[in-house]
């Protein structure tokens, strides 16, 4: 038996110990099992290596802090109320329009940051209410968040799973926006009626409007869409003229949260932004633990011996090693699951087109957002729509998971041919 | 003071007592490692004397300038490029403190990026520095740096890098890769500045042949490779060839035209040099290896590779004897050998002679160490 | 460009240590430590 597999069980054994049997939270159960891994590789506590890992996040850390705080203060404002009683007016009538809107409405802020945390716990936590408000059993609504939070953090623009994979083999992130949207927008569609149409059809805008918060709008109007529409147009310039306008999600974020504070309802900004990084410290922690248990499977050769053993596989298999490890490893993290198997899958698979293979590889990644015992995503929408054990939302997430599994493997098999496509 | 008040002093004191810990680290790896001045070194001088706004900064570096006691031909070497590729880093050493020039003019830069060796790469786990037994019993240290620009010295990265003078994108993070940046440029980032201090020194000096010396993961397509601009094709062919009769098997590949930003294409665009770029086999910093330290960084012996080597998945062969850094660096030099030697005879009236550099299986025999010159 | 990321990781620290100090269970405090360490040794220069 490698000395490596010993020490994956070690770290692993000291995770799962920390995380249900003492229940602390996932970054402290990952800074426990890589302390184990340090100390069981014989190189001591290791403080560097800790520390030195984390900063792999450290970027993304500020990404996601300045993205909470945005969207606190647009929530804050009551633009995102305002929102949905746009969309629902507009399509009440339209249940099949309705709740595709809301899937999109609920994947913006994974679609612009990359994270499905953040999509989850913004926009997902005004859409909930209104799916519950239409009909949706509470579960179902969970799920149905959670899946626009994966959905969201691998549609474009932002995809950090597929700037990982791609930055692997030196493949710029470039021409990755139409294979990402064929691979989100057409499941987005299916899981968003799916999940809802038999539950919305008999409602009535004249029931659910009392329950709306239906003044903010009517005081301050489109106004106080402001914030959102600069924000999005600040990122659209940002890659069309990159040279003037390349600041970076973080600053956009903070324009956008500064400019909400004038846009509608007012808002002490200081407590809006300590709650909003309240909100997004379980993240952040564990992006910090992940980081480090990265390090230390690199420095140990645990990842070394995942990623070889998960290339033995005869190449019939690639697909099943493919479909299994990366979701499994996404347990971890769907992030260090790109950079440790994504970019070696990607290499296997030399002879297919790179972008769309490494679309669909990122898009397999995500799911690792669903897989317990991390599950972000899933514990997130759990947690937003009230509901304390979060396997009652994963029990509707597993046939979504296969088809996207499924959706992504099409993609890879037909890599050639669907990059001829457009 | 509430009780979750204590609880968060102790935590507080715990997370700076880890600070400092690491802290300490990172700022020790700050310390420029010595290279001692050989017989043939002339004149050492900052980079910054080619473009007057590197001084002061990170990105400013040593040039070693070996005039030959005969006129000739000039030749230019880059290791440090990618700090985290040891082989190139080191080559230059070795030259740097052994070589000689008959005629003609060597410019050694040990350290191109010289922020990059000032940190290591996150989730890498990769050693801080590796040491060399010297004849004398003495020991030297030399630091195992990062791919890139330190991000103490050039942050952020945007996140789409756009090579300023194509408009081709790459990954953010790209933005602080040297070899990402040429022709470079003033008004742009601090690797960028470094990169226009290069080709400026290029212009300035005339330096007919540039060198620039990397590694890469034995499952990368491209490597114990040259990557040479088309004009510097023919010599890149006769080195190829005499390398053979040293039963040392290089590939030889054309620099592609659309991949910009590297030395081997930009600065044979913007210069008249023969540019090229050599790639050696380094597990330490792939994909696959297993336990990452020290020894592997030097001895280059990997079980996962092996593995690897197995399942077809590598562009080297790889067996128990591994990638010594002794191999590595030998490979360099007995190109950089073959470079001169062809240069000489492509242009028999610009020659380049270089004496001193350890041969290839002398290097394999007494080891790197050997020929280190003890610190005074 | 530097100086604003780094004024934003400063903020974001200062908000992290803010929670870490009001926060009533110890687990969330050191979440909030493990996230501190970074930004505090970037917002320093050490790393």
């Amino acid at each position: 038996m490698p000395f490596e597999f010993i020490l994956f069980i070690a770290m692993v054994g000291v995770f799962v110990v920390c995380a249900f049997a003492i229940k602390l939270p996932v970054s402290l159960s990952m800074l426990a099992a890589s302390v184990a891994g340090l100390l069981v590789s014989g190189n001591g506590l290791g403080i560097r290596h800790l520390v030195e890992g984390t900063f792999g996040y450290v970027d993304t850390i500020l990404v996601i802090a300045t993205a909470m705080i945005f969207m606190r203060a647009v929530q804050e404002s009551g633009a995102l109320d305002a929102l949905n009683i746009v969309i629902i007016k507009r399509f009440k009538s339209i249940p099949a329009l309705l709740l595709p809107m809301l899937m999109l409405v609920a994947m913006f802020p994974g679609m612009i940051t990359g994270s499905s945390s953040a999509s989850v716990l913004t926009a997902g936590a005004v859409v909930a209410p209104v799916l519950i408000l239409l009909g949706l059993p509470v579960a179902k609504a969970g799920a149905f968040i959670a899946l626009a939070g994966i959905l969201g953090m691998i549609a474009p623009p932002v995809n950090i799973p597929a700037m990982i994979i791609g930055g692997g083999i030196d493949m710029p992130f470039v021409g990755f926006e139409l294979p990402l949207l064929l691979l989100t927008i057409p499941p987005a569609i299916v899981f968003a009626l799916v999940l809802g149409l038999k539950h919305v059809k008999k409602v009535s805008w004249e029931e659910i409007a009392p329950k709306l918060e239906v003044e903010t709008y009517k005081r301050y109007g489109p106004r106080l869409f402001i914030p959102i529409l600069v924000v999005a147009t600040l990122m659209v310039l940002g890659k069309t003229v990159p040279k003037y306008f390349g600041m970076g999600l973080p600053l956009m974020f903070l324009i956008g949260a500064a400019l909400a504070l004038f846009a509608g309802k007012r808002f002490n900004p200081l407590v809006a932004a300590k709650a909003a990084v309240a909100d997004a410290l379980p993240v952040l922690g564990i992006l910090a633990g992940v980081g480090m248990f990265i390090q230390v499977m690199t420095l140990t050769g645990v990842r070394g011996f995942i990623v070889v053993n998960a290339l033995s596989v005869p190449p019939v298999m690639l697909y099943v090693a493919i479909a299994v490890t990366i979701p499994l490893f996404g347990a971890v993290s769907s992030f260090g699951a790109s950079s440790v198997l994504g970019v070696p899958f990607l290499l296997a698979l030399l002879g297919k087109n790179q972008i769309v293979t490494a679309a669909a590889l990122s898009l397999i990644a995500s799911l690792g957002d669903f897989m317990p015992p991390t599950a972000l995503s899933a514990i997130f929408a759990a947690q937003v729509v009230g509901i304390k054990k979060y396997s009652k939302v994963l029990k509707y997430l597993i046939i979504p998971s296969i088809v996207i599994l499924a959706w992504a493997l099409v993609f890879i098999a037909y890599s050639k041919q669907i990059a001829a496509l457009y | 003071m509430q009780k979750h008040h204590i609880s968060a002093v102790i935590i507080s004191i715990l997370m700076l007592a880890a600070c400092v810990v690491a802290g300490v680290t990172f700022l020790e790896h700050r310390k420029v490692e010595p290279i001692v001045r050989g017989p043939g070194v002339t004149e050492i001088v900052k980079l910054s004397k080619w473009y007057p706004g590197l001084e002061g900064t990170a990105a400013d570096t040593d040039v070693y300038i070996f005039k030959g006691e005969a006129p000739g031909g000039s030749m230019l070497v880059l290791g440090g490029t990618h700090p985290n590729e040891p082989s190139g880093f080191l080559s230059a050493v070795l030259l740097i403190e052994n070589a000689t020039m008959a005629s003609g003019t060597l410019y050694v830069i040990p350290r191109a990026n010289n922020s990059g060796f000032s940190h290591n790469d996150p989730q890498e786990g990769a050693p801080t520095g590796y040491h060399f037994t010297l004849s004398d019993g003495s020991t030297r240290f030399f630091r195992y740096g990062s791919r890139a620009t330190n991000p103490i010295h050039q942050w952020p990265d945007p996140d789409v890098y756009v090579h300023a003078a194509s408009g081709q994108t790459l990954s953010g993070n790209e933005t602080r890769n040297l070899n990402r940046g040429y022709p470079g440029r003033t008004d742009g980032t601090l690797t960028e500045k470094a990169c226009y201090g290069i080709t400026q020194m290029i212009l300035a000096e005339k330096i007919g042949l540039s060198v620039d010396l990397h590694e890469a993961s034995p499952e990368y397509p491209v490597i114990n490779a040259i990557v040479a601009h088309e004009r510097a094709m023919p010599v890149a062919s006769q080195v190829v060839l005499g390398l053979e009769f040293s039963d040392i098997t290089i590939g030889l590949e054309p620099s592609p035209k659309n991949l910009r930003g590297l030395t081997h294409r930009e600065l044979g665009d913007a210069t008249d040099t023969l540019a090229v770029l050599m790639e050696t086999a380094n597990p330490s910093q792939g994909r696959l290896r297993g336990r990452t330290d020290e020894a592997l960084a030097l001895e280059g012996k990997d079980l996962y590779y092996i593995k690897a080597q197995q399942l077809g998945r590598l562009y080297v062969p790889f067996d128990e004897k591994g990638h010594s850094i002794e191999e590595r660096v030998g490979r360099h030099l007995s190109a950089l050998i073959e470079f001169a030697f062809a240069m000489s005879s492509e242009y028999p009236d610009q020659p380049i002679e270089i004496n001193g550099i350890p041969a290839y299986d002398e290097l394999q025999q007494a080891g790197l160490g050997a020929y280190l010159r003890p610190l005074q | 460009m530097k100086i604003i990321y780094l004024t934003i990781a400063a903020g974001v620290l200062v908000l992290t240590a803010w929670n870490l100090w009001t926060e009533k269970d110890w687990r969330k405090q050191a979440t909030a430590a493990m996230v501190a360490v970074p930004l505090l040794l970037r917002v320093l220069l050490i790393k």
